[in-house]
């Protein structure tokens, strides 16, 4: 008897995992499999929309996305299958989806980098809906046994029971001082937050939901591969990536620094190798107060 | 004669039309249901048109789409002051008197819904990323909608507000103090809400019950009751962690937004 074997013919270029390509979406990211990949010319690929009403799969369950503007991700859920969500994502639920606290350390400290403090965890049997409070995309990062993302605080939409999470400083930060008529004043800047979350699939493949506000962009960086980008639209990197801030300052006639403002532009160096997200929608930082100490970074005058 | 029937509205429609002449809805794509039963309200075309007693609507932008109005001699809209984008000059205004100031004060809500009378031509939109939901309301129907999310109502609706039962619901529900009521009499009638982000609509059997975030909730049947639920949970020896959710019961539709303000914003 001959056994039958499965030929991967088909490599989603989001996720990077193979398929048999026969379906018309990734079983795996929710990424439309004949979608004609939409690269800029300097290299960012539009991330594909999941298809509205398509399907993802994880462990016994399925994941269905819905919607166009700020899209649903309904969660069809497998008795034995559990997932985790911070609690201000949940849009409805079945009475049969057990709702639990998951305990998390460091809960001062959550609350001093303004993170949510109670992340829920969500047992089938039954339907369960997340949705943020944005117009943009769900992202779907499939994780390998093993595999790693940072993830900036806040995009997290909802992870499956196998996920890890912890969470870690940034290590990104600048201060400036700025004269007022109460003397000098000085202020922390953290322009990606105080922390970063990172998730790890163990014991087998896990599923990742993001909501990245506005559309998301990702570009994979080759080693030594350098990009500046504005702080605040990252959304994920590869832990393999580096990142330390970048201060340029622009010269001409109209621009010029004083003790209460100083022309600048502060953009975040990501480092390959490995894949960084972008999304359009970013916050400007700030521009007021001189630059007195911060934490790695490159300067440049033009 | 064949006929096409809206799967979002019902209504009847002859064979050659490619959206529903009642709500707009495109007659030639299936109706998006997920697997758990919500259908996504009927994203509609832009510069589609329908039509409603003498008068038209057309709906023109997809973002944050506008509804036009094409008023006829002795047709009315009634609307929250603060949508109006733009209206022709001689299109003559009147104001309605909802009753009940010191309430509405207290809640929230505008003393005076303004009233645009045909003919002329009006427009009103909201202010964030959205759909336009058309509800067509047959004879007899009553639906409740969160305050401040209806975009325009026709004239043959009649127009109340009802208080949210119960302190614990007003408290923490999240849905704010009162719902508007819109009742049909004799003659149908057309409501056109604003939902932020998308819509989508779930038809409950009797007894069947439903828990949605309560700042997702955007309409409902006025057959369906609704009540706040308060889950807890610990989180340690001494913590615990409150959350209050909306349990629908049928029989009935229920509406629903994917993009609100989160009510424990404080937590």
């Amino acid at each position: 008897m001959s056994t039958p074997t499965t030929t991967s013919t088909y490599t989603c270029p989001y996720c990077r995992i193979p398929s048999d390509g026969t379906s018309a979406t990734c079983p795996h990211c929710g990424a439309p499999v004949d979608v004609r990949e939409r690269v800029s010319r300097s290299g960012w690929a539009e991330q594909p929309p999941i298809r509205d009403m398509a399907r993802i799969r994880f462990n016994r369950s399925t994941c269905q996305i819905s919607g166009l503007y700020v899209p649903v991700a309904e969660m069809n859920l497998h008795p034995e299958d559990w997932v985790y969500f911070s609690h201000h994502v949940l849009l409805h639920t079945d009475r049969s989806v057990q709702l639990d606290v998951m305990k998390m350390r460091g809960g001062w400290n959550r609350v001093l980098a303004g993170m949510p403090l109670v992340m829920m965890t969500a047992r089938g049997p039954g339907f369960i809906a997340f949705s943020a409070d944005h117009p943009g995309e769900t992202l779907a990062v499939p994780l390998q046994h093993n595999q790693a993302v940072d993830v900036v605080e806040h995009r997290f939409l909802v992870a499956t029971g196998n996920v890890n999470y912890h969470w870690e400083n940034t290590g990104v930060w600048f201060q400036t001082q700025q004269q007022t008529s109460d003397g000098t004043e000085t202020e922390t800047h953290y322009p990606l937050g105080r922390t970063m979350d990172r998730f790890w699939a163990q014991g087998g493949p896990g599923l990742l939901l993001l909501h990245g506000p506005g559309n998301t962009f990702i570009r994979d960086l080759a080693p030594g591969e350098r990009i500046c980008v504005q702080p605040s639209s990252l959304i994920w990197k590869d832990p393999t990536v580096q990142m330390w801030l970048h201060f340029e300052y622009p010269r001409g006639q109209y621009w010029f620094s004083s003790a209460r403002w100083q022309a600048k532009t502060v953009w975040l160096t990501l480092q390959g190798p490995g894949r960084v997200a972008v999304q359009s929608v970013f916050e400007r930082p700030e521009t007021v107060g001189q630059v007195t100490n911060c934490s790695s970074a490159t300067t440049q005058q033009w | 004669m064949d006929r096409i029937e809206c799967q979002w509205c019902r209504a009847q429609n002859e064979p050659n039309r490619t959206s529903c002449f009642t709500c707009g809805a495109p007659l030639n794509q299936r109706n998006l249901v997920s697997d758990s039963g919500w259908a996504e309200a009927p994203r509609l075309r832009d510069m589609t048109e329908f039509r409603f007693s003498n008068s038209s609507c057309q709906i023109e932008g997809e973002i944050v789409p506008v509804a036009e109005l094409a008023l006829a001699q002795g047709d009315a809209v009634f609307f929250e002051h603060h949508v109006m984008l733009w209206k022709e000059p001689h299109v003559p205004m009147s104001a309605m008197n909802t009753g009940g100031g010191m309430k509405r004060m207290l809640g929230g809500m505008p003393h005076v819904l303004s009233i645009a009378h045909g003919p002329g031509r009006i427009a009103v939109s909201r202010d964030a990323t959205g759909e336009v939901v058309v509800l067509p309301l047959h004879p007899e129907m009553e639906l409740d909608v969160r305050e401040h999310a209806f975009l325009a109502g026709t004239h043959s609706l009649n127009y109340s507000f009802v208080r949210i039962k119960g302190l614990a619901n007003i408290l923490h529900g999240g849905e704010g103090m009162y719902m508007d009521r819109f009742v049909t009499q004799n003659q149908p009638g057309l409501l056109l809400l604003h939902g932020y982000g998308n819509v989508f609509q779930k038809t409950l059997r009797p007894g069947e019950q439903i828990l949605i975030e309560p700042g997702g909730f955007l309409y409902k049947d006025s057959s369906v009751t609704m009540n706040t639920v308060k889950q807890q949970y610990r989180t340690g020896l001494v913590g615990g962690h409150n959350m209050f959710l909306a349990e629908m019961t049928g029989p009935g539709r229920v509406g629903i937004q994917s993009m609100y303000v989160h009510h424990h914003k404080s937590e």
